[in-house]
């Protein structure tokens, strides 16, 4: 089984990543649940998708991945990475965006918050074990790309460029086909190309 | 045909309408909405035929006018979320003695946790005080067999049936086959029969119908016993080690939580496996029909079972019942779960909560631990943990009003007007909601739909000496705020009811209602009008105003908690997600004095706190800074900082020297004092007032140049001494234009264009973003994690990962 969880803050498109990577697994025969965070949530609070696919042939019962078993984690807001550090297998793998979203909250206290501070206590986890972390430059990749909006598939396309998952880049272009409205699917495909440098 | 991912309650409507489904109808709630939604899609797309799909004003109205569907003989469905049924629950209890024809299913969404409600009600306990049979799915393949099961069991006993998911198999997907199209099952036997014995509810009608029920109920219960599709939802499976002969021990789960007994059954076994340790033997049954309680499975079930771990979510349900037929049967088995704590009292299960008991329970504990971990390779395997400090510096992050939310405007107006006085804030459900966070602080209670407004009424009578405020949504004001209305009419409440018309049902992911015209099946009905409605309901004193516009919002909000009665203000702002967003604001960083007053005044998401950003009049305090992103370009945070260092539309503004926006600021300020002013001295200065502000800001819009912006300042003073006004308002405008004329004056220090200066900004802000980043990018030396680049850079050639 393998279990991928996404993270960041509502808006940033989980879901839209959530189904490729399902998309993904069902066309390799796979079988496939997914769980997401609707409501209330979904307005600026913390959202986490669920992707569990039986890549061994067998079957996914629940929907929600177990503490301890992630065997990624694709963190879209590195401190709603770190938050979900719980989740992740003893084998799993970190990637997570550098760029941090500050909170109402966090604007309001004494420290606001720097998304460079949690990539450095990040970094601190995993000093025992820094080629389970990866991170991702968004701020520049989005820059080549010129549209913010494909954060989620340049986030896909890093954690399956660092060849830790059994999905291919050529599972993510066809996924991205399936899924994405057809008006878009260039720029997304366009995104993964340059994600890859 | 290709199989697609579909959200449980996207097959749960697939499912109603392969079972001919005419009439779909529900009130939008987290987390039923997308059912209504999924039919209103295949209906706009040309693939369901014949079904007529709607958001009613509520659940009531909904139930009720699918009760006539089902007696004119078509099968209909029903959705809304838990406390939804709540509202319908008056409609349910008597329709069940009537009986249905056409076949009724009622899909009722609980959600445990609760993750998006004000209750862990638990809608199975609803089903059997109502007497109604309930199915509860554990994946989503199962809601959508149950959905099309629930309609040939309706029909069979002319009961209503209720399906209840849980959040878990509602917004958790799976691939699935469904039919491209479908066709809605015409009319039994020539639709409505003439029949007033059976459909007028009458007290002898109630007496022979209860025993009615009470008669197929047991029917009900054998068929969920021995009858597919409903046995299979009823599943047994024994497994453990065989030596032990039968198993004495069962598990027995109902819901979402049954698969989570499956996966943690599969890992007890597969631990269990790799440590040698034999698994005692158990028997583990999921109850998919928890009401009537399917007793001779049950009974199966049980035979020789010396413990029981039932496992469920919400109420012990199944739990109770188990007990009521254990004691019945004089039963030999003991009974763990809620009520002994076996398990958790409330909230979610989970697979983890879910593992430890039942390790404990088969006496696993402690002997499979360390065999918990088996990963896919011993890759640098060890759990990552943040350190505690790391931990506690993580931001929270609640939801929040989305940036550019005009509730956010309506509860500042409302603050502002109160000034000093007390009172009491009501809220209701709604997006509106969240405005009880900080900075806004803006509710003091929240109740129920429509609540806000008599629960205000409430607080009149108690404490007449407090201002007694509701607010409630323009969705809510339909689906029940009219009654409550009328109610302050009729017994004279002193309350201010604060409308925040969004123009949608922007919680629940913007469903329309009777305030927008527009239906699901296509046409655009005439709008109600919430001013005409409160008019209606007895209300006098009804003031409109755009809720981003801080100086009128406040003026009218002023107006209404002055006058004695039922008032009303209408605050009028789009949802973000209906409208395309203006340009974004610009802070100009050479005025932010870092005050941080944007930030703690109205806590907007897209204005944020930059410690290290400097200028001249911040010195080394830090500035504010907006997420381009998020900012929708709403402008109340122009209004809100008192150095209008906010400014909006940087188009409007090009290439305009940048005092003028000072300026223009300062003559709207001047107008707005005399605005008040002349509320107070309604007259001729009054309206010339208004109409020059009017244009003034039309001006603005356009283009703002220095001429113009003399000529308001003129324009003033002339209004201010030639109106017969009060002397007051006379002062208050002279003053006002005065100091419209010294800024003028004052402003002549180039600063560059706006433009420039937000360009200035910017680069400020890249330059230290880019920084941070670069501090992780590799640059050659292997310390510290890699880039996702110099992952790239390590694995070259050899085509493995990274280690
Ligand atoms: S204009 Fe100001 S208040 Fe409105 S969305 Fe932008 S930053 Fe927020
Ligand atoms: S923008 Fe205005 S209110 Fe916000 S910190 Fe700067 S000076 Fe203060």
């Amino acid at each position: 089984m393998i279990n991928v969880m996404l993270t960041g803050v509502g808006g940033q498109g989980t879901v839209l990543a959530s189904k490729i990577l399902a998309q993904a697994a069902q066309d390799k025969g796979w079988h496939v649940r997914t769980a997401e965070t609707i409501g209330m949530a979904q307005r600026g609070g913390s959202v986490v998708s669920h992707v569990r696919m039986g890549d061994r042939g067998e079957e996914v019962f629940s929907p929600l991945i177990p503490k301890g078993s992630a065997d990624m984690i694709i963190a879209f807001e590195p401190a709603e990475g770190a938050r979900m550090l719980p989740y992740l297998a003893p084998h799993g793998m970190l990637v997570s965006a550098t760029t941090g979203i500050p909170s109402v909250s966090s604007a309001l206290g004494q420290n606001p918050y720097r998304g460079a501070q949690v990539i450095a206590a990040l970094a601190d986890a995993f000093a025992d074990a820094p080629e389970r972390l990866v991170i991702v430059p968004d701020a520049a990749i989005l820059k080549r790309v010129g549209n913010s909006r494909v954060l989620n598939t340049v986030l896909l396309a890093s954690a399956i460029a660092v060849d830790f998952l059994p999905i291919t880049l050529d599972d993510l272009y066809g996924a991205v086909e399936v899924c994405v409205k057809p008006a878009y699917i260039d720029m997304n495909l366009q995104a993964i190309d340059l994600t890859l440098g | 045909m290709t199989k697609k991912l579909l959200m449980g309650n996207e097959a749960i409507a697939h499912g109603a309408l392969e079972a001919g489904v005419a009439v779909v109808a529900g009130y939008p709630g987290t987390p039923s909405s997308e059912i209504v939604e999924t039919v209103a899609r295949q209906y706009a797309r040309g693939a369901a035929h014949g079904v007529h799909v709607e958001w009613s004003t509520n659940e009531k109205v909904a139930l009720e006018m699918l009760f006539g569907a089902s007696l004119a003989g078509v099968r209909g469905l029903f959705t809304c979320k838990q406390m939804g049924l709540n509202v319908a629950s008056d409609a349910l209890m008597s329709l069940n003695y009537v009986g249905v024809r056409g076949g009724l299913v009622l899909v009722v969404a609980d959600d445990p946790g609760p993750i998006s409600s004000q209750t862990e009600q638990d809608t199975r306990r609803f089903a059997s005080f109502a007497k109604v049979p309930v199915l509860d799915p554990s994946t989503p393949e199962q809601a959508y067999e149950m959905v099309k099961a629930a309609f040939d069991l309706s029909e069979r006993y002319e009961t209503p049936v209720i399906v209840r998911p849980t959040t878990r198999i509602d917004h958790a997907s799976a691939f699935f086959d469904v039919q491209e199209e479908t066709h809605a099952l015409p009319p039994l036997d020539g639709g409505f029969q003439y029949d007033p014995s059976r459909w007028v509810i009458f007290p002898r009608r109630a007496y022979e119908a209860h025993g009615e029920i009470n008669e197929r109920l047991p029917l009900i219960a054998e068929t969920f016993s021995s009858e597919l599709p409903f046995s299979a939802f009823n599943a047994m499976e024994e497994a453990g080690e065989s030596f032990t002969g039968q198993p004495t021990f069962g598990i027995l789960a109902g819901g979402i939580t049954a698969a989570y007994v499956r996966e943690a059954l599969r890992m007890i076994n597969e631990r269990a496996a790799q440590a040698n340790i034999g698994v005692p033997a158990y028997r583990f049954m999921q109850v998919g029909t928890p009401y009537p309680f399917p007793e001779r499975a049950i009974d199966a079930f049980t035979t020789g079972l010396a413990d029981v771990l039932v496992l469920e979510e919400l109420d012990s349900v199944l739990e109770d019942q188990l007990a009521a037929f254990c004691g019945r049967m004089h039963g030999a088995f003991n009974i763990h779960g809620k009520e002994t704590g076996a398990a958790r009292d409330r909230g979610e299960n989970d697979v983890d909560d879910i593992l430890a008991r039942i390790e404990r329970f088969l006496g696993l504990t402690g002997r499979l631990s360390l065999y918990r971990f088996r990963g896919n390779s011993d890759y640098g395997a060890r759990s990552i943990h943040l350190s505690a400090r790391a931990e506690t510096d993580l931001p929270d992050r609640p939801p929040v009003l989305c940036a550019g939310c005009p509730h956010r405007g309506a509860f500042y107006a409302v603050k502002q007007a109160l000034g000093g006085r007390q009172a009491v804030l009501c809220g209701d459900i709604g997006c509106y909601t969240l405005g009880n966070a900080h900075p806004l602080d803006a509710l003091d209670t929240c109740l129920c739909m429509g609540g806000g407004i008599t629960m205000a009424q409430g607080i009149a009578v108690a404490n007449p000496e407090k201002k007694a405020i509701a607010y409630v949504g323009d969705s809510t004001f339909f689906a029940s705020g009219e009654t409550g209305l009328s109610n302050a009419a009729y017994n004279g409440h002193d309350i201010t009811v604060m409308v925040l018309d969004n123009a949608t049902t922007a919680m629940t992911g913007d469903q329309p209602h009777p305030g927008t015209g527009h239906t699901l099946m296509g046409a655009d009905n005439k709008p109600l009008s919430i001013e005409a409605c409160l008019r209606a309901n007895g209300f006098t004193l009804i003031e409109r105003t755009n809720a981003f516009d801080r100086d009128a919002s406040v003026a009218a909000v002023g107006k209404a908690l002055d006058f004695e009665g039922p008032s009303a203000v209408i605050f009028e702002g789009a949802c973000i997600q209906l409208v395309k967003p203006k340009e974004p604001v610009i802070i100009n960083n050479e005025i932010c004095t870092g005050c941080k007053r944007c930030i703690t005044a109205i806590g907007c998401p897209a204005i944020s706190f930059n410690p290290n950003l400097t200028g001249p009049r911040s010195r080394d305090r830090g500035q504010a800074t907006i997420d381009k992103a998020l900012c929708t370009g709403c402008g109340l945070c122009t209004q809100v900082c008192p150095f209008h260092a906010i400014h909006m539309d940087s188009a409007v503004y090009r290439g305009a020297p940048m005092f003028v926006t000072a300026a223009s600021q300062t003559v709207d300020e001047a107008l707005a004092d005399q605005e008040l002013a002349a509320q107070r001295e309604p007259g001729r200065l009054a309206e010339t007032v208004v109409d020059a502000r009017a244009e003034s800001k039309a001006r603005a819009g356009a283009h703002v140049s220095r001429e113009a912006l003399e000529d308001d300042a003129a324009r003033m003073q002339a209004y201010a001494s030639a109106a017969p006004a009060s002397e007051e308002a006379v002062a208050v405008g002279e003053v006002a234009a005065e100091d419209a004329e010294e800024v003028l004056e004052e402003t002549l220090e180039p600063g560059g264009t706006l433009e420039e200066v937000g360009e200035r900004a910017e680069e400020q802000q890249q330059a230290l973003a880019a920084e941070e980043q670069q501090a992780w990018i590799y640059d050659g030396d292997d310390d510290g994690p890699p880039t996702l680049f110099s992952a790239f850079d390590a694995t070259d050639g050899e085509g493995g990962r990274n280690d």
